[in-house]
């Protein structure tokens, strides 16, 4: 097959314009460019996190790299073939999970869900019961299988779109947002199910706005803000990108500027972002070098009664909201 | 992973969806209306319409009632159901699974022409048991055979509007519109000649006036409808069934193609 080694996603230059009639007649035209450009590889057998918060236009890109909407400009392939011109090569091998309260038949059951879409894949007859019953048994709604989607839970419902996801056994997998809403539980068990399906080689591609999620679940990680790519690298190396991998946080009631000041000229220092906590103030210090700890923050904040220093990992939500903030300028 | 499965089946798409249109069917009681009570009611009303209306007075009713009933079994049938998939938000995961459309409309039509043929039988037996005696019918065999060809002429109407409802949201909007103009248009009730002249051209775009139109010719001694005759009304609806269906294949592709265009897919 042509595609077997190359990236698993490719795109250059995709854009995408909606344009939104209002009014008497269709008088007033409201265009929104949700996607600007965007330029991503994405490479085969892990999971990639696309990262961003509402608005953005993961839901935009996951949509046209399934092929339920065409770029109006650029170029995407996946596996290897255009998602425009050869979406009927590309359908039966992607896998697409929009998730949520719709897109389901409510009125009959589970099971019955799962035959439709197995029959609109193509799957042999023979093989649809037991396949239905082992991708039942993985996302652990056997025992609800027979019982109206009507009746189940809004993580129940986000199990069966799973399961219809990887029914078919797609070569590449798209999950948009797919622990949105769900209660803490079920998230958890949801990204533990996502984490299982990388071991059968699968290419996963999952949008979220959640940074932990991104950062417990992506090896690599692209960060898409107002339609546009602005950081693109594993964890590790995007925590480098915005100043260093160390991260102390300092509260009291109140900071003078000259404090702050002093702060910034700490040796390794790279940003300190003032913000209000509750009654009292937090300092985010983001540090390079091992040069500048808790005790050389606690020395320069002297007369604070209540001072409390503390170092922490700089996680992946300091970095997004550093870029997504810095795109928004 | 395994080898992934590739393609699809025409046959077991299509059957998919009759099958699940039949659950769902079972599923939702508010269909007992349409399906089996209307046919009553419209058998009733039909009947003391036409009562005293000439000898052949029970086959008009049987003829007007079933296609009442018939009508919006197809015609309504497999446009709502599409609506219903963007009102689910199953149009989305159905697109992209690698069926075309299409498929799962003419699945959709076969359950609205089994149920449609079982409203029509409602109709009769109604009608019958009103009367207290069956019609007298020169052909009980080719009436039974040109009844459930109208149907299928029906059918072809329903894919085509089944595609508007792909296109766009406000497809229920431009159907009620058009509903109106189509029931009297087609002579479902009334044969087209009685209809003002100009109407004519317009009510022979569709497949069902001319196969009902046949249907009278034969089951009505004395019937006088379109001036062609029994035999042309046979090739226009055989002729303009067959372009239906061809413009439903084209139109499909096309439609499927623009809604990923536009992007309106979700809207509902
Ligand atoms: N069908 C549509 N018609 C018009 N505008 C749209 C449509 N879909 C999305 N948009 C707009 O495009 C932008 C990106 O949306 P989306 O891709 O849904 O973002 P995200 O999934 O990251 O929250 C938003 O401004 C949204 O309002
Ligand atoms: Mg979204």
């Amino acid at each position: 097959m042509l595609a077997r080694d190359g990236p698993a996603i490719e795109t250059r230059g995709v854009t995408r314009r909606f344009e939104s009639r209002k009014g008497f007649l269709f008088r007033d035209i409201t265009r929104t460019d949700a996607l600007q450009g965007v330029d991503l590889t994405v490479e085969r057998g892990s999971i990639f996190g696309l990262l961003g918060p509402n608005g953005a236009g993961k839901t935009t890109l996951t949509k046209i790299l399934s092929t339920l909407l065409l770029p109006t400009g650029g170029e995407a392939r996946v596996l290897g073939h255009d998602v425009s011109r050869d979406a009927d090569w590309l359908r039966p091998r992607i896998g697409l999970v929009l998730g949520g309260e719709r897109g389901l038949y409510n009125r009959v059951s589970g099971r019955d869900n799962l035959r439709y879409f197995a029959d609109l894949y193509g799957i042999p007859p023979v093989e649809r019961e037991a396949r239905i019953r082992t991708v039942l048994e993985r996302v652990d709604l056997s025992t609800a299988a027979d019982r109206r989607v009507e009746e189940y839970s809004r993580g129940m419902k986000q199990k069966l779109h799973l399961a219809r996801g990887i029914l078919h056994r797609p070569e590449i997998l798209f999950l948009d947002e797919p622990t949105i809403g769900l209660d803490p539980k079920s998230a958890r068990e949801t990204r533990k199910l996502i984490r299982s399906l990388v071991v059968d080689g699968v290419t996963i591609f999952l949008t979220t706005h959640y940074m932990f999620e991104a950062e417990e679940l992506c090896p690599q990680l692209a960060i898409l803000s107002k339609g546009r790519i602005v950081a693109r690298d594993s964890v590790d190396n995007l925590r480098q990108l915005v100043g260093g991998d160390r991260t102390l946080e300092a509260e009291a009631y109140g900071f003078e500027d000259r404090e702050l000041a002093t702060l910034r000229h700490l040796p390794g220092v790279s940003k300190v972002v003032e913000e209000e906590y509750g009654p009292a103030t937090r300092l985010t210090i983001r540090v390079r070098t091992e040069e500048t700890g808790v005790d050389e923050v606690r020395r320069v904040l002297p007369g604070h009664d209540e001072l409390s220093v503390r170092e922490r990992r700089t996680s992946l939500e300091d970095v997004y909201l550093d870029l997504v903030e810095e795109e928004a300028r | 992973m395994a080898t992934a499965a590739v393609g699809y089946s025409r046959w077991r798409s299509t059957a998919a969806s009759l099958r699940l249109s039949v659950l769902m069917f079972l599923a939702d009681p508010q269909w007992l209306i349409p399906s089996m009570i209307a046919p009553v009611i419209f058998g009733l009303v039909a009947f003391e319409l036409f009562r005293g209306a000439g000898p052949y007075f029970l086959t008009y009713a049987i003829l007007g009632a079933g296609m009442m009933s018939m009508w919006g079994q197809t015609l309504y049938g497999s446009g709502w159901a599409t609506g219903q998939d963007r009102e689910f938000g199953t149009l989305e995961p159905t697109l992209q699974s690698p069926t075309p459309y299409l498929y799962i409309v003419l699945g959709r039509v076969v359950w609205n022409v089994v149920s449609g043929l079982i409203g029509g039988g409602i109709v009769y037996v109604v009608v019958v048991l009103a009367a207290g005696g069956p019609p007298s019918l020169p052909n009980p065999l080719a009436f039974a055979i040109l009844f459930v060809f109208v149907m299928l002429s029906l059918a072809a109407v329903g894919v085509v509007f089944a595609a508007f409802y792909v296109y766009t949201r406000y497809a229920g909007f431009i159907q009620n519109i058009g509903e109106f103009a189509f029931y009297v248009g087609t002579g479902c009730m009334f044969p087209v000649v009685l209809l003002p002249f100009w109407t004519n051209p317009i009510a022979l775009v569709f497949p069902p006036t001319w196969a009902l139109d046949a249907l009278r010719y034969n089951s009505i001694p004395g019937y006088v409808g379109f001036s062609w005759g029994f035999e042309w009304d046979l090739v226009g609806a055989v002729v303009t069934t067959a372009v239906y269906l061809a413009i439903a294949g084209t139109v499909f592709h096309r439609v499927e193609r623009h809604v990923l265009e536009v992007g309106n897919l979700a809207d509902f």
